[in-house]
């Protein structure tokens, strides 16, 4: 082996040196690829949190027609007028024993 | 094989050679091995990539549809009229029940039969009687906590369903106005069957992909674009409504009245306030419904209005200008002729005003104002108030009662036509021309929406005539008169009693309908409420004292409710408290 010894590293650095933007190029290719997995991840977790909170909507609507029922229910106007009359002895005055109060 | 060679010929040295075909044959079998691959890719991948993607999507599309709930009916104070709630049918496919041996557990048809409430024969039977019929309901409308239990037991062959029920807060209150729905959740009467496109909503289906834990990971698109229900607001005040059922309901079953109705309108908008009618029946316990509780008759049935209708007379004769509102008119001596005929009163009143022959409802006297009046004239000004045509309220089954047309009338005729025979009108047509007295001759079109914007009214009768009839009938109420049962104190009543025979095959029978119509409060008119009952079998049926009370528990409750000011002997007090504390 009498030819000059080679230094391979620097030929290597060298000849990466020449193609950089090609190599830039692949970086970017690279990350891109990672990004658009990440992105369509991400769209995924978010469409099922959505199709989450439509669901949880969907229940609390189906509670809330449930709670109306029970509160219509309880505030009846003749179950309050027998509460009134019967329980708390109250009545309702004439409209000639009214007293107007005037807010100026 | 290098070797073996080497000792074959071990003479002649020879140099190591290649065995190329050895390497062909690798490198080939390498090459086509790829070649196979990109292939196989590329046949899967572009050629024929269908199958792959239909066996992808079979396994992870579905289509999700959300269902909807009929739109709400509101009061115009938010109270819930109709709620519908999800519930679930359970219904079983008698084929795949029979396949699969589905009746090899009986415990479990026993516990279904149980949680139903039905015998499990029944239960049996319908699923057992045609084995080769793919669909059967067992049971319609049960709750969610039912539906869980079902669903536990396993069933093979028993599936759920969704649907939704509806729900009456208000029961035999609002029955006859909102109607109901059938199980279907079509509204088949009242304001139900009327707005029923608009509450009912489509549910949407969308397509969806889903992973493998059940979520949906991506949408896809929409099968079915869902339309989202409506609610309404009606121009109901349930609280009116209620005290109105009440009364008319304890009114009804004193007298032992076939039916009843009360009608209560706002005079400044026409909108209906409250419309009750008995018998009713309660709309969320359906099993022995009787067609002739679901009538909305308010509005469906007419009736002769009898004396009721005479404060129009007087209006149309001071419109005319034929007598002015100081007139005297002589009644003696309390009957008259009239062609073959007799229009008597009661008694002999003598000289009267026009007031007093409101208040002691003369015939004789309000026939004299309709003959001094061509006919057509009065026929006009009661059709122009709304007599014989439809109101606006636009629901199904509204009755526009008769008035005739034509040419030739007796005196008799006429005479009657102003004591109100002769004619029919029905409940919400007779509140109608109430409000329209009491809002200074405006007629408005009847709504059962809250309406947003203030509606556009006709001016029928001139408001100077509106105001003085309505002064006139303030007599009515007071004493002397004949509703003195209607009086409020605190509140001035313009109203009218009015009785009215029956009329039955070939003349008037034994029969009555009681009513009282007035406006209050008589200086600043708010409200428009009309009382009917019919067919009063009590000692009373005169209007003024049957329906009377009953005009004055709704009327003076109602004014009270909508914080109307009473006048009193009170002093006003002035809340000294909160203006310091404002002015600061």
């Amino acid at each position: 082996m009498s030819k000059p010894s080679i230094n391979l590293p620097q030929i290597v650095l060298h000849d990466l040196w020449l193609h950089k933007w090609i190599l830039l190029l692949a970086l970017l290719v690279l990350c891109n690829a990672v990004a658009v997995v990440y992105g369509s991840h991400t769209t995924r977790q978010l469409t099922t949190q959505w199709d989450q909170l439509l669901q949880e909507r969907d229940r609390l609507d189906i509670e809330w027609r449930n709670l109306l029922l029970e509160e219509q229910s309880q505030t009846e106007h003749s179950r309050i007028t027998r509460i009134a009359s019967k329980e708390l002895n109250m009545s309702r005055p004439l409209p000639s024993e009214e007293v107007v109060v005037k807010v100026p | 094989m290098i070797r073996q060679a080497k000792t074959k010929r071990a003479s002649k040295p020879q140099k190591p050679q290649q065995i190329h075909w050895r390497l062909y044959v690798v490198v080939g079998f390498v090459c086509a091995l790829f070649c196979s691959l990109v292939g196989r890719a590329a046949y899967i991948q572009i050629i024929e990539p269908d199958k792959l993607r239909h066996e992808s999507d079979m396994r992870t599309l579905r289509t999700t549809s959300r269902e909807v709930q009929r739109g709400l009916i509101t009061d115009r104070n938010g109270d819930m009229l109709a709620v519908s709630v999800p519930v679930r049918a359970v219904w079983a496919d008698p084929k795949q029940v029979n396949d699969n041996n589905g009746f090899a557990d009986m415990r479990r048809w026993q516990a279904l039969a149980d949680v139903l409430h039905e015998p499990v024969e029944d239960v049996l039977d319908r699923v057992r009687s045609n084995p080769t019929k793919r669909f059967t309901y067992l049971k319609r409308q049960i709750t969610p906590a039912v539906a869980d239990y079902i669903t536990q037991l396993k069933l093979p062959g028993v599936f759920l369903k969704s649907e939704s029920r509806r729900y009456y807060p208000g029961g035999e209150i609002t029955a006859q106005l909102i109607g109901i729905t059938n199980i279907d959740d079509v509204g088949i009467e009242g304001v139900e069957n009327a707005y029923n496109s608009w509450l009912t909503g489509t549910p949407s289906k969308q397509k969806v992909r889903k992973s493998r834990d059940g979520h949906v990971v991506e949408r896809l698109d929409i099968i079915q674009e869902g339309e989202s229900p409506n609610d309404l607001v009606l121009s109901i005040d349930h609280r009116i409504q209620q005290l109105a059922y009440r009364e008319l309901k304890r009114t009804t079953e004193m007298n032992q009245a076939t039916s009843g109705s009360i009608v209560v309108l706002d005079v400044h908008t026409g909108e209906v306030l409250a419309m009750v009618n008995t018998p009713s029946y309660n709309p969320n316990a359906r099993d022995n419904l009787q067609t002739f509780r679901m009538r909305n008759r308010a509005m469906t049935d007419t009736f002769e209005p009898g004396s009721t209708i005479k404060p129009f007379v007087v209006a149309a004769a001071l419109e005319a200008g034929t007598v002015k509102s100081t007139d005297i008119i002589a009644t003696s001596p309390g009957w008259m002729r009239l062609g073959g005929r007799q229009v008597r009163d009661p008694a002999n009143y003598g000289d009267m005003s026009l007031a007093r022959i409101l208040a002691k409802s003369s015939n004789v006297g309000i026939s004299k104002l309709a003959l001094s009046i061509p006919v057509q004239q009065l026929l006009g000004t009661y059709q122009s108030m709304g007599l014989g045509s439809f109101s606006g309220i636009n629901l199904t089954g509204e009755s526009a009662g008769v008035i005739q047309d034509r040419h030739r009338w007796s005196d008799f005729e006429r005479a009657t036509l102003s004591f109100g025979y002769g004619l029919t009108a029905t409940t919400l047509q007779l509140a109608r021309m109430y409000a329209t007295l009491g809002n200074g001759g405006t007629l408005y079109p009847i709504s059962i929406m809250k309406l947003k914007k203030p509606p556009v009214g006709e001016q029928v009768i001139s408001p100077s005539v509106a105001h003085d009839v309505m002064q006139m009938m303030v007599s009515v109420t007071e004493k002397g008169g004949t509703g003195t049962l209607a009086h409020i104190d605190g509140y001035p009543v313009a109203g009218k009693s009015g009785t009215s025979r029956k009329a039955v095959a070939g003349g008037y029978g034994d029969d009555y309908v009681a009513l009282f119509a007035g406006i209050a409060p008589a200086n600043n008119p708010r409200l428009a409420i009309v009382v009917v009952v019919n067919e009063p079998k009590g000692d009373l049926y005169y209007g003024g004292s049957v329906a009377g009370p009953a005009f004055a528990k709704v009327m003076s409750g109602a004014l009270q409710m909508l914080n109307v000011e009473p006048i009193t002997d009170k002093e006003q007090v002035q809340l000294a408290g909160i203006a310091a504390g404002r002015a600061e």
